[in-house]
């Protein structure tokens, strides 16, 4: 009823031809008033001007032949042996499913941990990241950092507000009161691709091999990610 | 008099018009639409959460949706048992025992064992998709865009259907004028041509404690709700892509999909609807499927 008494008087007030400036000033008003009071706002699909745009249209990278390195290849097969070691203890815990219990979500994780640190507690940092391997991790590193991608690379490192402070150790629990700062997706690109068992964190300036299953530190390449205040070299 | 009369029509004219904009929006409510809400940077476990929370139960009566995004952080700190039930299951209790369905997708301040804990239905993956009605969702794990998860959304977005929408939801926006953060460009880079290539339509990011709708950009809507227990009062420093934002109290977003229509609403933790709006799903001219 409301809506047929607005139309009958937008009808009304069509009519009705202005005789004056004020006259057509209130006709106007009227219409962007009719227009307001459109009963759904329709977004119009339209593009609006990009936000600090990036050099956009750009396909996905693909791995450089870098990746091929005998640096990166050595961190290759020595992430693998790790995670062969992983496989071999989750095999001895009961297997995690999903399930409506946080318990045994948190104790699968503590029991995974306990005994991946005992099957290594002989490592050392560097084991991983080894010379070589820290070599090629620092050329891609710097190359990500001085690029054409850097603004966006330093970016993403910034918006996690990594503390400068903070290092971890190997064998370590990932603690929770440090949320991850992302690892640069382009960079991603252009390191060895990890096995599910295993993910790279930014942690200050260090690079840290992280067990996501165990939430355990299995190796750190210290102060190689330029974070404010840091060259990372 | 004529004069007279104008001015009592116009009287009534605005009277009316006042009136109708109280309740100009209005979710449609088809049978067999989908109907979510999205929620982020929710899991503090504090009062606001739960004030929040039952917010939502309250607009569950009238908007009965069937699930819920979130979009992040969905438990801050500690991850312990105590943790889940104090900052989800306890705030969502009536939610989740009317039946409504929660899909997580992982934020910063996130375990990733949180993707074994079946109210997530993560199903053990950080990044997973789903299909409800006509809408092809597509939950991402923002902090580790590798080449592998690359791979993967390409070919799940290459197998959606043409006449689907598709619905990508992660942590870290691609787009935001917040304060704090600002956007995920480097993530923008290698995200956007495939949301473009495979006619992505809408995206929703949390991260930011506001609530930021974005002027489409190559034809995308973003939405950032990030403010469903924290909040960064302020936050918001509207820029020239800010179609509508809201940054002084908590949030969540309502949605229905209706064929080629998506409706959405954004409330507060008072009730206060503080933006609202219909999408119609855009045509891609660059899907790889015809």
């Amino acid at each position: 009823m409301a809506l047929k008494i607005l139309n009958d008087l937008q009808g009304d007030l069509l009519k009705i031809r202005p005789q004056s400036a004020s006259e057509v000033r209130l006709a106007v008003l009227l219409a962007v008033g009719l227009l307001g009071t459109a009963p759904i706002q329709v977004l119009a699909g339209q593009n609006s001007q990009a936000q600090n745009p990036p050099t956009q249209n750009q396909p996905a990278q693909t791995q450089p032949p870098e990746l091929k390195s005998p640096g990166f290849q050595e961190f290759a097969d020595r992430a693998q042996k790790y995670v062969q070691l992983h496989k071999s203890v989750e095999a001895t815990v009961p297997k995690l499913k999903t399930t409506n219990e946080p318990e045994l979500i948190v104790g699968h994780q503590k029991i995974l941990a306990r005994k991946i640190k005992a099957a290594r507690a002989h490592a050392k940092r560097g084991d991983i990241f080894t010379p070589a391997a820290k070599e090629d991790f620092l050329k891609a590193i710097s190359s990500e950092f001085q690029g054409p991608q850097a603004p966006h690379a330093k970016a993403t490192i910034r918006q996690g507000a990594p503390l400068k402070t903070v290092h971890l150790h190997v064998n370590e629990i990932y603690p929770v009161s440090i949320p991850y700062t992302s690892v640069p997706p382009t960079l991603l690109q252009r390191i060895p691709k990890l096995p599910d068992e295993l993910a790279y964190r930014a942690v200050s300036s260090d690079l840290v091999l992280l067990d996501v299953k165990a939430n355990l530190v299995v190796d750190c390449f210290r102060a190689v990610i330029p974070i404010e205040g840091t060259n990372g070299q | 008099m004529k004069l007279r009369r104008r001015f009592f029509l116009i009287g009534i004219f605005l009277l009316l018009a006042t009136a109708q904009r109280a309740d100009e929006f209005k979710f449609p409510l088809k049978p067999n639409s989908v109907r979510f809400a999205a929620i982020g940077d929710m899991g503090t476990g504090d009062q606001p959460e739960y004030e929040t929370s039952q917010q939502m139960n309250e607009q569950r009566k009238n908007f009965p949706f069937d699930f819920v995004l979130a979009l992040g952080d969905n438990l801050y700190g500690g991850h312990s048992p105590a943790d889940f039930e104090k900052k989800f299951a306890n705030p969502y209790k009536s939610l989740l025992d009317a039946g409504v369905k929660f899909y997580a997708a992982l934020g910063n301040h996130d375990d990733a064992s949180e993707r074994f804990y079946k109210p997530f239905n993560m199903n053990g993956a950080n990044y997973y998709s789903f299909k409800k009605g006509n809408v092809h969702f597509f939950a991402l794990d923002s902090n580790y865009m590798d080449p592998k998860q690359l791979d993967w959304l390409q070919k799940q977005l290459e197998s959606a259907g043409s006449n689907e929408w598709k619905i990508c939801f992660f942590h870290h926006p691609l787009y935001s004028s917040a304060r704090k953060h600002g956007p995920a460009t480097d993530l923008r880079l290698l995200l956007e041509p495939i949301f473009v290539k495979y006619g992505v339509n809408v995206v929703f990011a949390g991260h930011e404690h506001i609530y930021e709708r974005v002027l489409p950009q190559k034809g995308i809507y973003y939405f950032t709700e990030g403010s469903s227990g924290q909040l960064r009062a302020g936050g918001l420093d509207r820029s020239n892509i800010t179609a509508s934002g809201f940054d002084t109290d908590r949030a969540f977003m309502l949605v229905e999909v209706a064929d080629d229509q998506m409706y959405f609403e954004t409330v507060s933790r008072t009730g206060k609807v503080v933006d609202s709006g219909v999408i119609q799903r855009q045509q891609v001219a660059s899907a790889v499927k015809p």
